[in-house]
């Protein structure tokens, strides 16, 4: 299901001008992150894609769905949306019921939800808990189960707002897995970010936004590379991007992968 | 809820504007008359309020809440009000004028507690008002707890908008008829109070942390203007306010 | 004697099942700066509870063992003494605002009304400190109209505003874009050569490498290692434990595997990396 943003403009009540003119395509299956600095507009864009804000001027459609057109409600069968903060949404007795909220509202049949609210659940590796009242849970568990109870809804399009932030290596390991998972099933992901080399890991294409227009949007190895301009909104490239810049290399290096490649092609042969 | 203006309201010392709007309270609910409260909002709180610059806001807000209210009242008393004369008739319903009259009365109360509160609480800035409280005797902890009270409305708007926009996010159903909306109350209230009650820990460790319970001698940072004339006006009103409720009460009996 | 002296430290919460802080041990000199780092529920939030007096003068459970913060016991102090010498900014930045200010100007200067300190000095120091953390234009904004980052400033900014000797920082910049997670460190590290002593819980770990003096890593509520940032955080043990690694660490040690990587020690910072690479 693709995403086509036309010219889209959004101004808040207070009169600051939030997104000044954004047109993008994200097509179907495509894994998206989008960075940039504190106010640059991330949050505004990406509560444009399920109707929670709606355009000043300009149009965002899902598929064949003009936002404005159809309710947040209705626009949750199409896009998921995994806010930052747990806290609020939970309010379920425990996980499972919690998890199976979404799916629910959306109107599936019971198998349907049992086997969606499961998969959920492997995915988070939560299974164990599916008793637990979600308020028992650490903090960065209560995280893992807001992603898992959007996931279940099994939207064609999924968003995370800052997926990573206060989790451990294990849990970022963990959420790594679970957007590879949608990829796999073919959904979209579209991610906001501060982690740039957790962007570099597990994204595709990148998208840097700067007071509320887009600065960069392209690959992800390319778009990271380009030092100078990702620091007028305040990104770093990633470690070992930075570390091929700082060796001479050529070659956008995203990856430990990448950059183990092309330290063995420059190590000269062993006699 | 403070709107900053350029006015003579704003300048006025917190507990003064805090006095009169009781005074004002009590003179609406105390003294004889069915429209006394009417009077009272419209002939001192409105101007008062437009003397500071917030009568658009206070309007607003009184508009707001009363409207459901008036709505409610109205709709009971013309459904369950027994003798007297219909104003039409129409199916179940047949509003008498005493029970009309009767609602216009109860909701001129309710408009009057509401301005005379908005009238200070629009015009007064809450660390002005702390700082007033303590100067006055209060313990700071009480001054806090009700600086911050007055601020927990919008709080709580801001917060509830936000679950809003997470739970019809999950595919909530919120617009509709008045059982889906229902319906919709428990995913929305229940995120809100108990993220309230963790807020009021973490709350309680951050002002903490800032030296909240030190015992040393407090200092402000802004100064609160004070006039004697302000001082003796004061007075006056912590006399007319038991004066008046005496009053009242004598009338009536 | 070490600024900052835990002893045999045990705490256990009144609603935990199982001690959250297992014998701890840990000696801290002043103006250091230590970074603790360690995977979630490790215990982290806790010691910096613990050293900033809520473990156990707020949150009441079982303590024993002993916390001397600059000659003074913690068991021996009052909370709101204990506050004015150790002062905690911790993750969620909406919960630090008092609620009871209009502008983050007076939001800052909250503590030190508290604290008692004269108007005159007060202006200066809000100023100085709304400075030094880059918010000085954010003054006169209401703390409710923030962003959450925006908001994270203003907590860091309300705590150092009031020059604790001990700065305990739980996650500070959670919701910071890099480069203003960068200033923040930045300042954090100047305050510890002023003198004033840091501990910092941190997930991001290049930026440990680049700022700590020391490294302490928990797991399940105990000191597993400490060191010197470029030792603890290549040590065998942390990779093993699955704690989160530089990516340049990573890399080395995978370099290494396959011979491309001829150092004995692996690096921890951008600096290191290149250097290692280069041979």
């Amino acid at each position: 299901m693709n995403i086509t943003i036309q010219d889209l403009r959004f101004t808040y009540p207070t009169g600051l001008d939030a997104l000044k003119g954004i047109s993008l395509n994200i097509k179907s299956g495509e894994q998206v992150a989008i960075v940039g600095q504190n106010g640059a507009g991330k949050t505004t864009l990406v509560r444009h894609f399920n109707g929670l804000l709606q355009p000043t001027s300009g149009s965002v459609i899902i598929g064949d769905w003009d936002t404005q057109k159809h309710t947040v409600a209705k626009l949750a069968s199409r896009v998921g949306y995994v806010f930052q903060n747990p806290d609020e949404q939970l309010f379920s007795k425990d996980v499972l019921t919690e998890v199976a909220f979404g799916p629910k509202n959306l109107g599936y049949a019971s198998e349907k939800i049992n086997a969606l609210v499961k998969r959920a659940l492997a995915l988070t590796e939560l299974s164990a808990e599916t008793e637990t009242n979600p308020y028992d849970l650490s903090p960065a568990w209560r995280k893992m189960a807001a992603l898992a109870s959007t996931i279940a809804m099994d939207t064609p399009i999924v968003i995370f707002d800052e997926p990573t932030t206060g989790q451990d290596a294990a849990n970022v390991g963990r959420i790594a897995n679970v957007i590879a998972e949608l990829k796999k099933a073919g959904k979209t992901v579209i991610t906001i970010t501060h982690d740039i080399d957790f962007c570099a890991e597990n994204f595709e294409r990148v998208i840097a936004l700067s007071k509320g227009q887009v600065l960069l949007d392209g690959p992800v190895r390319e778009v990271l590379a380009q030092e100078e301009i990702l620091a007028q909104t305040y990104v770093d490239p990633p470690q070992l991007t930075r570390l091929g810049k700082r060796l001479g290399w050529p070659e956008p290096i995203g990856t430990q992968q990448e950059f183990l490649q092309a330290l063995s092609r420059r190590q000269p042969k062993q006699a | 809820m403070y709107v900053a203006r350029a006015s003579g309201l704003h300048q006025l010392h917190p507990l003064t504007k805090v006095l009169t709007a009781l005074c004002l309270l009590i003179a609406g609910l105390t003294l004889p008359g069915n429209w006394t409260s009417y009077c009272i909002t419209l002939l001192i709180v409105f101007p008062l309020s437009a003397w500071g610059k917030v009568f658009p806001n206070l309007l607003h807000i009184v508009w707001i809440v009363s409207l459901p209210f008036a709505i409610s009242v109205l709709l009971i008393q013309s459904l369950f009000w027994g003798a007297g004369t219909p104003i039409f008739e129409f199916w179940l319903f047949a509003p008498k004028v005493e029970g009309a009259r009767y609602a216009l009365i109860s909701l001129g109360k309710i408009i009057l507690v509401m301005s005379s509160f908005l009238l200070f609480s629009l015009t007064t800035r809450p660390d002005a008002l702390m700082i007033a409280l303590k100067q006055a005797g209060m313990p700071s902890s009480i001054a806090y707890i009700i600086v911050t009270t007055l601020q927990i409305v919008p709080s709580f708007q801001r917060k509830g908008a936000t679950i809003l926009d997470a739970q019809r996010s999950r595919g909530l159903e919120t617009e509709g008829n008045l059982w889906v909306r229902a319906r919709a109350l428990v995913p929305i209230v229940l995120p809100l109070a108990l993220g309230s009650l963790m807020e009021v820990e973490e709350r309680a460790i951050a002002i903490e942390a800032r030296a909240f319970n030190s015992h040393k001698a407090e200092t402000s940072l802004i100064e609160i203007p004070d006039t004697q004339f302000q001082k003796n006006f004061r007075t006056v009103t912590l006399v007319a306010m038991p004066l008046l409720m005496i009053f009242g009460i004598l009338w009536r009996l | 004697m070490a600024f900052i002296n835990i002893q045999n430290l045990t705490y256990q919460y009144p609603t935990s099942k199982a001690p959250v802080l297992k014998n701890i041990n840990l000696q801290i000199e002043q103006g250091e700066f230590v970074a603790i780092v360690g995977p979630n529920g490790a215990g982290k939030s806790t010691l910096c509870y613990a050293l900033s007096g809520f473990v156990p003068h707020f949150f009441k459970g079982e303590l024993s063992g002993s916390i001397e913060v600059a000659g003074r016991q913690s068991s021996q102090s009052t909370l709101s003494e204990w506050v004015l010498n150790v002062g905690l900014a911790f993750q969620n930045p909406f919960n630090q605002i008092s609620g009871a200010k209009y502008t983050v100007f007076e939001e800052v200067a909250f503590g030190l009304e508290n604290m008692g300190v004269p108007r005159t000095e007060m202006q200066v120091r809000v100023e100085a400190a709304l400075q030094l953390t880059g918010i000085a234009d954010l003054a006169q904004r209401s703390p409710y109209s923030l962003s959450g980052g925006q908001q994270q400033r203003v907590a860091l900014t309300s705590i150092l505003v009031m020059r604790p000797k001990l700065l305990v920082l739980d996650e500070p910049t959670s919701q910071l874009d890099p480069i203003g997670a960068r200033e923040v460190f930045n300042t954090i590290r100047n305050m510890a050569k002023d003198g004033t002593t840091i501990v910092l819980v941190e997930h991001k770990v290049e930026w440990i490498a680049n700022f700590a003096d020391r490294v302490v890593a928990l797991k399940a509520g105990q000191v597993l290692l400490e060191g010197k940032p470029s030792e603890a955080l290549t040590s065998d043990l942390l990779a093993e434990q699955g704690f989160g690694l530089s990516r340049y660490t990573s890399t080395a040690r995978e370099a290494k595997k396959q011979g491309l990587w001829k150092k004995d020690t692996l690096p921890v910072t951008l600096d290191e990396a290149v250097e290692g690479f280069k041979q």
